[in-house]
């Protein structure tokens, strides 16, 4: 390195680390003083009627653990991730695996898939409501004339609500993952699916022995991305019932709403939502070593260790046009 | 080359699926939007009644009415959409500027503790919103600045710079540094460089950056209600909700034409965007910083 550049390094360290002081300072300004404030607001007993407030240390948090209603919430959300994780790998997958075959109108297809996710969650919900509304819903419409149903059926119902909410959900994420999918699969090794077709091997084949082991890494952001979205959802959830029927989808986010801005109980919120934070935090700590611990393999394999020319290539590659 | 019967049996299967998985709910909301209300209750969704129509949609922009229970409810979704505009372009406009600062430090530097900031910005986008909101809540009713379009594009920033500048150093981080590099050694300043060859290079994944921001703000609801419901600067969301059946104001099905009618137009700005910054939106998702860090 010359004399030049290595002083150009330099500086560039200290203007890059300028630059990130500022936006950690505006970070602290309107994000970590009001997180901060929370777990004030969390340690006291505040009762807005009176204009007073008690401090009472871990009482909220004591509190909320040990309510059953709390619990089920939580364990509610966690469920809720799961099936919504799930659900979108695999539908994304297929989605995406469709789309990458080539078809007249592929290109129409791609950018019409992408539209469940430009739409807002409330309008997600309605559309869903047109599906299930047991009066004029389009799904009571299709099997109650055939005998399937009786009319006004309870589509969400006290066992279901959870399932049709998630289904709503993965239909409005779904997009983001099939396309995380088909940017991984459009980077496929061409001369081994090459290779098979010669050897004949059937498509079931390839898409085990070259698709799966080639989308792993991929695998992992989509679950990522997913489980913080689903964990963290409101909106949804909101629209469509409410928590609702009784608490029948009433997760950890909507509870935590209800206590504070139905109840007013804004300790109680504010601890419980430090509760929300901890799991998400512990889910996005097991998450990021997984993925740095599989990033070092692939390094030791050497495959990664692409200079930035190539990589900028693949990046290109992988854009869907 | 010739397709074999493997993949032909995906096509054939899958495209239907894909177009009838993505195309259905919208359709049927988009259909009922055009339906008479009675027609709806009476018949169901699945008919074609005579009186299909714009009734709805006028009638939820406050040009036509048609139910008096909603009285003064299209009015709200009308200055709704407004206050969502003012509210989403100036959060898309000031989280983009940010981001792109931002993630061109990250993505082009290295510096001391830049993987622990950057593992701040992965934590803090896993944050729930709500998390952040109590606190907001509490501060700006002191304040009183509930009600107002500042208190809410603060609260829409801290949810929305960190994720764009987590997604911007991705996007940095995959340019190629060597004509930056090159016009550096040229004489350029660090700030010219930065403002003739970088960010020109970098122009799409700022647009995508830019179509972020504004769909998280315009499709958001939580923020919304909270910090502007039954108020005169209420957004979108919210106002839509009143429509909603779940809703203890929703007067049962009542409003359910006017929702889909309502729901249909909201969809509209983020659907354009969407589609243009398409292909953009796809690079700037498959550049993460954790897979992708250069270092």
């Amino acid at each position: 390195m010359s004399a030049v550049a290595k002083s150009l390094a330099r500086s560039d360290a200290r203007f890059a680390l300028t630059i990130v002081a500022g936006l950690v300072l505006v970070n602290t300004i309107i994000f970590i003083l009001p997180l901060l404030y929370a777990a004030w607001i969390s340690f006291h007993d505040r009762d807005v009627i009176l204009h007073t407030q008690a401090f009472i240390g871990f009482g909220n948090y004591r509190r909320i653990l040990a309510s059953s209603e709390a619990i089920a919430a939580i364990l509610l959300s966690l469920k809720f991730t799961v099936l919504v994780a799930v659900a979108s790998l695999l539908i994304g997958l297929g989605i995406a695996l469709v789309l990458n075959e080539e078809f007249p109108g592929r290109r129409l297809l791609r950018a019409a898939v992408l539209l469940p996710w430009a739409i807002s969650e409330v309008a997600t919900a309605t559309a869903w409501m047109f599906i299930v509304n047991p009066t004029f819903g389009a799904l009571t419409g299709v099997l109650h004339p055939l005998g399937l149903v009786e009319a006004n059926h309870a589509w969400i119902n006290a066992n279901t609500a959870l399932y049709w909410v998630a289904l709503a959900f993965v239909w409005h994420i779904t997009p983001l993952c099939a396309f995380l999918f088909l940017a991984a699969l459009q980077t496929a090794p061409e001369s081994l699916y090459q290779a098979a077709r010669i050897d004949r091997a059937p498509a079931f084949q390839r898409f085990l022995h070259i698709t799966l082991p080639h989308l792993r890494p991929t695998v992992m952001l989509v679950l990522v991305v997913v489980t913080v979205e689903a964990f963290r959802s409101f909106d949804l959830l909101f629209a469509m019932t409410r928590g609702g029927p009784g608490t029948a989808s009433q997760t950890f986010p909507m509870l935590i709403f209800r206590y504070t801005f139905e109840f007013s109980r804004y300790g109680l919120g504010a601890a419980a939502s430090y509760i929300l934070v901890a799991i998400g935090m512990a889910i996005t700590t097991v998450y990021y070593f997984v993925l740095t611990r599989r990033r070092r393999l692939v390094k030791i394999d050497g495959a990664a260790a692409q200079p930035s020319g190539t990589r900028l290539a693949t990046a290109e590659k992988t854009a869907p046009s | 080359m010739k397709k074999t019967v493997g993949e032909r049996a995906v096509l054939w299967i899958g495209i239907p699926l894909v177009t009838a998985w993505t195309f259905v709910p919208i359709l049927a909301m988009a259909w009922a939007s055009l339906m008479p209300f009675n027609a709806l209750m009476n018949g169901g969704l699945l008919q074609w009644p005579s009186g299909m129509g714009l009734t709805n949609y006028k009638a939820v922009l406050g040009i036509a009415t048609i139910n008096q229970i909603f009285g003064g409810q299209p009015m709200a979704v009308a200055r709704g959409f407004f206050n969502s505009a003012v509210v989403s372009i100036l959060v898309a406009i000031i989280a983009t500027a940010m981001a792109t600062v931002g993630g061109y430090a990250f993505g082009r530097f290295r510096f001391p503790y830049r993987g622990t900031l950057l593992f701040v910005l992965l934590s803090v986008r896993v944050l729930p919103p709500i998390a952040v909101l109590i606190p907001y809540f509490v501060i700006l009713s002191a304040l009183h600045l509930v009600g107002t379009y500042f208190g809410l594009i603060v609260t829409y920033l801290t949810t929305v710079v960190p994720l764009l500048t987590w997604m911007m150093t991705g996007y940095f981080a995959s340019l190629p540094i060597e004509i930056e590099r090159a016009a550096r050694i040229d004489g350029c300043g660090r700030l010219q460089a930065l403002w003739h060859v970088t960010i020109p290079m970098a122009s799409p994944g700022i647009a995508a950056a830019f179509a972020i921001a504004f769909l998280t703000a315009w499709n958001e609801l939580l923020f919304g209600i909270v910090l502007t419901g039954g108020t005169a600067k209420q957004t979108l969301s919210p106002a839509l909700l009143a429509f909603s059946p779940t809703m203890p104001s929703g007067g049962a099905n009542l409003g359910m034409t006017l929702f889909a009618a309502g729901s249909v137009l909201s969809a509209v700005p983020p659907l354009v965007l969407a589609l243009l910054v398409q292909r953009y939106i796809t690079r700037l998702n498959v550049a993460d910083p954790v897979t992708l860090q250069g270092d």
